[in-house]
C-alpha cells in the first residue's frame, strides 16, 4: 500500500550569488507566507545596507557573518502549505567552502531548484551541486536561469543554458530537468509571469512544486532499532523493540529477522504511540513486540525473512568528502549508518569527479567538497543495501574519532564480499 | 485496531521528533529535557513520554525558573510533572543572583531573560547533563532556522554557527569531548499552527494564561506588557485592563501578550492561521535589541 507523503522536501541549489536566497524569500513572499512584521525587517535591514529595493535575500540570510558577506553560509530551512502539501524548503548555501551544508540540506530532498546567472552561465560550482543531487538521488531538478533581467529577457541565451544544463545532468545520469527563465528580483516565474517573457509558456516555479508526484516508495520493510524497552504489563515481562520504520510496511504475523545475528521471530503486536495497530509503514516511529525473545539490541535492523538486506563488512561507495583536511587511503575513521557507529577503515580511492571535464579519474586524496568512490572495510558487519535500492540502508556519515568532526557523506554502490 | 492508510503532516513530525528523541536518549550519556510550562514544552514532553510509553522516561525535566513568573504556569508545571509522574529539576536564576554568580538587573527594563543562559550552563554541568532536548522550532527565528538538530556546544556551551556538523538524511553524530553537550530539537520543522494543531489532536492542557483572559497590562514599544510587581513601569505606562492571551510563555518581564477573543484551542487554532504577525514578533521584545540579537544569544549558550 504505497502512501503519497504528505510532505515534500525542496532545496535551493547552485553557485554563489546566484539567487537561491532571493528566490526563497520572493517564493514566500508571493504566496502570502511572510508575516508583516517580517517583511518589516527585511525592509529596516535592506535600508541598512543602502539597498533601494527589498532585498529579501534577507529573510533568510539571519546569521550576523552572512549579512556582512552577502553569502548564505549555512542552510535555513522554511515551511510552507502548498496545495494542502506542506512543503520544507532548504536554502542551501552556493560558496564552495560551505559544500558540505549543501549536502545537509539536500540529503533526503525530492526536489532541487538549481539556479544559474543568466549572465555568468554554469560553473564548477553549478555542475558539483547537479553531481550532488545526482548522486543523492534527488529525481526532479527545477533549473531556473535567474537574473534574466540581467540579458534582456533573451529567448536565445535561455535555450542555451538550458541545453547546457540538460547535459550537464546527463552527463552525470542526473535527474529530470524542467528549465524555467526567471527573475528572482523582479519575481517573474515564480509565481507570476511577465510579459517580458512573452516567449515563454512552460510552468512556474510553484506550478511545478505543486504537480510533482510524491509517492512513498514500495520498497521491504527494514527498521533499524534505536532502543529495547521492557516493562511489566499485568504481571508478564514485555520486552518491545522501539525504531522509525525506514521503508515499507509491518504487519502483525509477520516473519521477521534481526540482522545481523539472524535470529527469526513473527511480529505479535505493533505499537504506534501507544496505539495498537495491525501494520505500520514508513516513516513511522512504532514498538514492535516479537512471539520469542530472540537476541535483538540497538543497531539491529529488522526485516522480512524471506526479503532480507544484505550482512557486509566491505563496500564499494560514493563519497562526498567535507572536511578541510584531505582524505587519503588508508584512512582510520567511524561509520555512522542509521542507530549504528563501528570502526572503518577507508582501503583504498579509486576514482575522483573531475567536475570540470565531468568524467572520473584516478586519485589519490579527496580534497574538502571532492566527491570520489572508495571502498570502506568495516570493523564489524553492517546490514546494507545499495543506495539506489534502499536509501536507508545505503546511507552513512564519517566520522574522525580524533576531532569528532563530520567528515563524510557516504552512499553504498556495492556490497562486496568479505 | 486499524490500519493506516493515509499519513497526515502531523503523524510525520511526531515520527521524526520521536525518532530523535529515541536516538538522544540512546546515545547520549544524562539528558535532560528543558520544560518551561509553555506550549512548545508541553509537546515535547508528550511526545517522549510517548516515545517510551508505557516504560518512565529515562532522562528526568528541568526547569530554568528565572523566578520572574506568571503563577499559572507554575502552577501548570507542578501539575503536569505530578500527572505524567516525572522527575522535574529547577534551577534558579534567583540562586544564581544569591550566589553572586549573577547580577540582577534593576531599572523599567530589567529583565531576567539574559541571567537564564548562567543559571542553564551551571545546571548543566552540576549535573553532567550532556545533552538538553529543547523545544526551539526553526520557524521562530532567523538564527534558529539556521540550526541544527543535534547542536553543538563547546565547553563553554557556546554555538559556532559557522562550523555546524553535517546532518545528512537525519543521520547524527553524537560524539563529544567530555564537558561538551548537545542541544537537541525535535520540533524543528514545526511550525506554530502545527503546535495548535498537535494539541488539539492530542487534546493536551495547557496554562491558562494561552487563552483569551482579562488582564492588567501596559503598552511599551508597541506592545502589551503584563503588569507585575517586578516590572517597573516608565512615566506615562498607564495600566489598563484588557482580554488577551499569550502566544509563548517566557520570563514575564519580556513576554507580550495580544488582545484576543479566543477561548478555545479551536479559537487559538484559526486565530493563528488568520494572523499577520509572526509569534516572536507579537511576544517578544528581547529580539528588538539588535539584528542578530538571537545569535548572539545563542552563541553565549541560551536557549
Ligand atoms: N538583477 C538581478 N539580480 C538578482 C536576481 N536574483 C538575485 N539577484 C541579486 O544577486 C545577488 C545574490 O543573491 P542571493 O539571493 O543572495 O544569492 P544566493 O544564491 O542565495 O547566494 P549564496 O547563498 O551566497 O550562494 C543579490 O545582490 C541579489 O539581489 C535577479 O533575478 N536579477
Ligand atoms: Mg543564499
Amino acid at each position: 500500500m504505497p502512501v503519497e507523503s504528505p510532505m515534500l522536501h525542496a532545496v535551493a541549489v547552485g553557485s554563489v550569488d546566484d539567487g537561491k536566497s532571493t528566490l526563497i524569500g520572493r517564493l514566500l513572499y508571493e504566496t502570502g507566507h511572510l508575516n508583516a512584521d517580517e517583511i518589516a525587517h527585511v525592509e529596516e535591514a535592506s535600508r541598512k545596507r543602502g539597498r533601494k529595493f527589498l532585498d529579501l535575500a534577507l529573510l533568510t540570510d539571519g546569521l550576523r557573518a552572512e549579512r556582512e558577506q552577502g553569502i548564505t553560509i549555512d542552510v535555513a530551512y522554511r515551511s510552507f502549505d502548498a496545495n494542502g502539501r506542506r512543503i520544507l524548503l532548504g536554502d542551501a548555501p552556493g560558496h564552495e567552502q560551505y559544500t558540505r551544508n549543501m549536502v545537509t540540506a539536500a540529503a533526503g530532498a525530492d526536489v532541487a531548484i538549481l539556479l544559474v546567472d543568466a549572465g555568468n552561465g554554469l560553473t564548477s560550482q553549478t555542475r558539483r551541486h547537479l553531481a550532488i543531487c545526482a548522486m543523492l538521488g534527488v529525481e526532479d531538478v527545477i533549473a531556473c536561469v535567474n537574473k534574466i533581467d540581467l540579458v534582456s529577457y533573451d529567448e536565445g541565451r535561455f535555450i542555451e543554458l538550458a541545453d547546457e544544463l540538460i547535459a550537464a545532468s546527463q552527463a552525470v545520469d542526473g535527474p529530470r530537468i524542467t528549465a524555467i527563465p526567471l527573475s528572482a528580483l523582479e519575481g517573474i516565474n515564480i509565481t507570476q509571469r511577465s510579459e517580458k517573457l512573452g516567449w515563454y509558456s512552460g510552468p512556474t516555479v510553484l506550478e511545478v512544486l505543486h504537480d510533482l508526484d510524491r509517492p512513498i516508495a514500495d520498497e521491504a520493510f527494514r527498521m533499524p532499532v534505536q532502543w529495547v524497552t521492557r516493562y511489566d504489563e499485568g504481571g508478564a515481562d514485555v520486552r518491545a523493540l522501539a525504531g522509525r520504520i525506514a521503508s515499507g510496511t509491518v504487519r502483525v504475523g509477520d516473519e521477521v529477522v534481526a540482522l545481523p545475528g539472524g535470529s527469526t521471530s513473527t511480529v505479535t503486536a505493533i505499537d504506534v504511540l501507544g496505539d495498537a495497530r495491525d501494520a505500520a509503514s514508513a516513516p513511522l516511529s512504532v514498538a514492535l513486540q516479537l512471539a520469542t525473545d530472540i537476541d535483538v539490541s540497538r543497531g539491529d535492523v529488522i526485516a522480512p525473512v524471506d526479503d532480507p538486506p544484505q550482512v557486509a563488512t566491505r563496500v564499494r561507495a560514493t563519497i562526498a568528502w567535507l572536511d578541510e583536511a584531505p582524505l587519503s587511503a588508508p584512512a582510520r575513521l567511524e561509520v555512522r549508518q542509521s542507530a549504528r557507529l563501528v570502526p572503518a577503515i577507508v582501503e583504498e580511492l579509486h576514482e575522483r569527479l573531475d567536475l570540470d571535464a565531468m568524467r572520473n579519474e584516478q586519485a589519490d586524496a579527496l580534497e574538502a567538497n571532492d566527491l570520489g568512490i572508495a571502498t570502506l572495510l568495516l570493523a564489524q558487519p553492517l546490514v546494507v543495501q545499495p543506495y539506489a535500492v534502499n536509501r536507508e540502508m545505503g546511507s552513512m556519515v564519517l566520522v574522525d574519532p580524533g576531532s569528532n568532526r563530520t567528515v563524510g557523506a557516504v552512499m553504498v554502490t556495492e556490497v562486496l564480499a568479505g | 485496531m486499524s490500519t493506516l492508510t493515509e499519513l497526515g503532516t502531523l503523524d510525520v513530525l511526531e515520527a521524526e521528533a520521536v525518532h530523535i528523541i529515541r536516538e538522544c536518549a540512546a546515545e547520549c550519556e544524562r539528558p535532560v529535557l528543558l520544560f518551561s510550562g509553555g506550549k512548545d514544552s508541553i509537546v515535547l514532553a508528550h511526545l517522549a513520554t510517548k516515545a517510551f510509553t508505557p516504560a518512565a522516561l529515562p532522562f528526568p525535566l528541568m526547569h530554568v525558573d528565572t523566578g520572574h513568573n506568571f503563577p499559572e504556569v507554575i502552577e501548570y508545571r507542578d501539575w503536569y510533572v505530578q500527572e505524567i509522574d516525572e522527575r522535574l529539576i529547577v534551577a534558579s536564576v534567583e540562586q544564581s543572583i544569591a550566589a553572586g554568580r549573577v547580577q540582577d538587573e534593576t531599572g523599567p527594563r530589567a529583565s531576567r531573560n539574559r541571567l537564564q543562559t548562567t543559571t542553564l550552563l551551571d545546571a548543566i554541568a552540576e549535573h553532567q547533563f550532556d545533552a538538553c532536548f529543547g523545544g526551539a522550532r526553526r520557524d521562530e527565528e532567523r538564527a534558529r532556522a539556521k540550526e541544527r538538530v543535534f547542536s553543538h556546544r563547546d565547553m563553554f556551551g557556546q554555538w559556532d554557527p559557522r562550523n555546524q556538523r553535517p546532518e545528512p538524511w537525519g543521520i547524527y553524530n553524537t560524539k563529544l569531548r567530555k564537558g561538551e553537550h548537545f542541544r537537541v530539537f525535535p520540533l524543528s520543522n514545526w511550525t506554530e499552527v502545527d503546535i495548535w494543531a498537535y494539541i488539539q489532536r492530542e487534546g493536551l492542557r495547557l496554562p491558562s494564561i494561552y487563552f483569551a483572559h482579562e488582564r492588567q497590562v501596559f503598552t511599551r514599544d508597541g506592545m502589551l506588557m503584563a503588569a507585575a510587581d517586578f516590572v517597573e513601569r516608565l512615566p506615562g505606562e498607564e495600566v489598563v485592563t484588557e482580554t488577551v492571551r499569550f502566544r509563548t510563555v517566557g520570563d514575564a518581564t519580556c513576554t507580550a501578550c495580544t488582545l484576543s477573543t479566543a477561548s478555545t484551542v479551536e479559537q487559538v487554532l484559526d486565530e493563528t492561521r488568520e494572523s499577520d504577525v509572526s509569534e516572536r514578533g507579537a511576544s517578544r521584545a528581547d529580539d528588538r535589541t539588535s539584528e542578530a540579537a538571537m545569535e548572539d544569544r545563542k552563541r553565549g549558550g541560551y536557549f
